[in-house]
């Protein structure tokens, strides 16, 4: 499903993020992506969706080289991954109902079936009680769960999560968790980057560890602390 | 490109079932900066207008012109003693001068007899002139005022002619003010143009850049540039066709007031009054102020979404 072939990243500004990154995800694996703040979990998510375009290497996401994607291509590229982020990033000017929808119109989705998808994709995060609330609105915990409705409303092959939890409470945490593992039994492969050693030492999924930009580990069944 | 993802668009689906997210989003955005929309719309009405006076200038110049020299005809005089044989003879051979419509002959005599009946019993030319000192005078007609000077050419070398006149430099003088009125005219239309696409850009530039982090997001979740263009390139056409709207009836009610105006102070100028003519015009007003902000809104947002993803 996904593949990093001796990938390489720097940045503009000359500050490395990857180094010689080799890294291969099947298709409906879990996997956490652990390591400190700065150690390259966010840039190499944001190679997946081509947010970043790698300097060296292949980034390949269902057999497609997507370092090479014309930029024409990379909506295409972008409605077949969802993408769950730590700042939410829902449009503050549209309802929840409508931020949902939108992952769908744009797609050119016929209105019976934005609706559909869409109500249903809020009742599997269980938001249908505040379609019509704006975001600023919502807890911290609603608005993520919002962000995940969004990303999977599409049901894409792919979620990623960027520090999903990041601005949660712990019980809260523990619902946005269990709610990802529940997308993840549907089919859908998830890469959830994150330094919560709570959760990660919970789950007991694939672990795979960044330092200073380089995979130093790659462990089934891990815990964020190698044992 | 063979994975499962790389879906070609459906694009007769994607407009249908977008358009009235494209509407409802321009609208929203419009409202949102009412000042900044009143100016560019203001700034296109202006425009629009002058360019809608320039045009009903030209138009009516050109009629003006038109109108003299169709009315214009030549006249060649002679003061050779001719026989009424003589004078018809002359006259078949004007007539048969290229782009010649009508000849009409004036004998001296006759030419004089006119002359003493205008002036009546005011006051008896023959008592200060005994001799007769018109000369015989043929009134020639041409098809096309394009022609006069030509024909004037032909007719000069008739032996028995001895002077001909028209009035060609008139002609001329009013031609050239034309073409001047219509390259000044032209010229402020296109800086004027130029200025108010500026403004239309800038206006919407604005609700671009404060919508840049919605733009960014639209993208994120797999909006194409198109999608994300429409609603700001509708918002430009409803700048522009308020603008267009406002400066044709601004035009239409100043038209109509001088027009009136001017039959009655100079009631020799032909005003063109064709109803059909002038609401082309002004049609082509209300389609120039939708080009200008449709450009407006393409231009504003292409140059924010040119190097994204």
């Amino acid at each position: 499903m996904i593949e990093l072939i001796n990938v390489s990243k720097s940045y503009p500004n000359g500050i490395g993020a990857l180094y010689n990154i080799n890294l291969h995800i099947g298709k409906e694996e879990f996997v956490f992506l652990v390591g400190s703040s700065g150690a390259g979990k966010t840039t190499l998510l944001k190679l997946l969706y081509r947010e970043e375009k790698p300097n060296e290497g292949k980034v390949v996401v269902d057999r497609v080289n997507i370092a090479e994607l014309d930029l024409t291509q990379v909506p295409y590229l972008r409605r077949n991954i969802g993408v769950v982020f730590q700042d939410f990033k829902l449009l503050s000017r549209m309802t929840v109902y409508e931020n949902v929808a939108f992952a769908l119109r744009v797609t050119g989705a016929p209105r019976s079936t934005i609706r559909r998808k869409a109500m249903q994709a809020l009742e599997l995060v269980g938001m249908l009680r505040r379609v019509n609330a704006f975001p600023d609105e919502l807890s911290g915990g609603e608005k993520q769960r919002v962000c995940i409705a969004r990303a999977i409303v599409n049901n894409p092959p792919i979620l990623l999560a960027d520090e999903p939890t990041g601005n949660l409470d712990p019980s809260t945490t523990w619902d946005i968790l269990q709610l990802l593992d529940k997308i993840n039994k549907r089919n859908t492969t998830v890469v959830i980057a994150t330094h919560n050693k709570n959760i990660v030492d919970e789950m007991k999924k694939r672990v795979v560890e960044l330092d200073g930009g380089r995979l130093v580990r790659d462990q089934q069944l891990g815990m964020y602390h190698v044992q | 490109m063979a994975g499962a993802w790389s879906a070609t668009s459906n694009w007769g689906c994607t407009m249908f079932s977008s358009i009235e997210f494209f509407i409802i989003e321009a609208i929203r955005s419009f409202r949102r900066s009412p000042l900044m929309n009143f100016v560019a719309i203001a700034t296109i009405t202006v425009s629009l207008a002058i360019f809608g006076v320039f045009l009903l200038l030209i138009i009516n110049m050109g009629n003006v012109v038109g109108n003299v020299s169709s009315r214009l005809d030549l006249a060649a005089y002679t003061q050779k003693d001719l026989s009424l044989d003589d004078a018809a003879a002359i006259q078949i051979r004007l007539s048969k001068i290229p782009g010649v419509e009508k000849v009409v002959y004036i004998s001296k005599a006759e030419a004089w007899k006119k002359l003493k009946d205008d002036f009546g019993e005011k006051l008896s030319l023959d008592l200060i002139i005994n001799d007769n000192p018109l000369p015989h005078t043929f009134t020639i007609q041409v098809r096309n005022p394009d022609l006069l000077s030509d024909v004037a050419k032909q007719v000069a070398k008739v032996e028995a002619v001895d002077e001909v006149r028209y009035s060609g430099k008139l002609i001329n003088q009013m031609k050239s003010l034309v073409s001047a009125v219509r390259v000044g005219g032209i010229s402020l239309i296109v800086l004027l143009s130029l200025a108010t696409l500026l403004i239309v850009v800038n206006t919407i530039r604005l609700t671009v850049i404060a919508r840049e982090t919605d733009i960014y997001i639209m993208k994120l979740v797999g909006a194409t540039n198109n999608f994300v263009k429409w609603p700001f390139i509708i918002e430009g056409i409803l700048i522009g066709v308020i603008g267009g709207v406002s400066s044709a009836f601004i035009l239409k009610f100043s038209y109509e007031a001088v027009a009136a105006r001017m039959m009655v102070a100079l009631p020799f100028l032909p005003i063109i009054t064709d109803f059909g003519l002038l609401t082309l015009i002004y049609i082509l007003v209300v389609i120039g102020g939708t080009a200008l902000g449709m450009l407006g809104g393409y231009i504003s947002v292409s140059k924010v979404l040119k190097n994204e993803a």
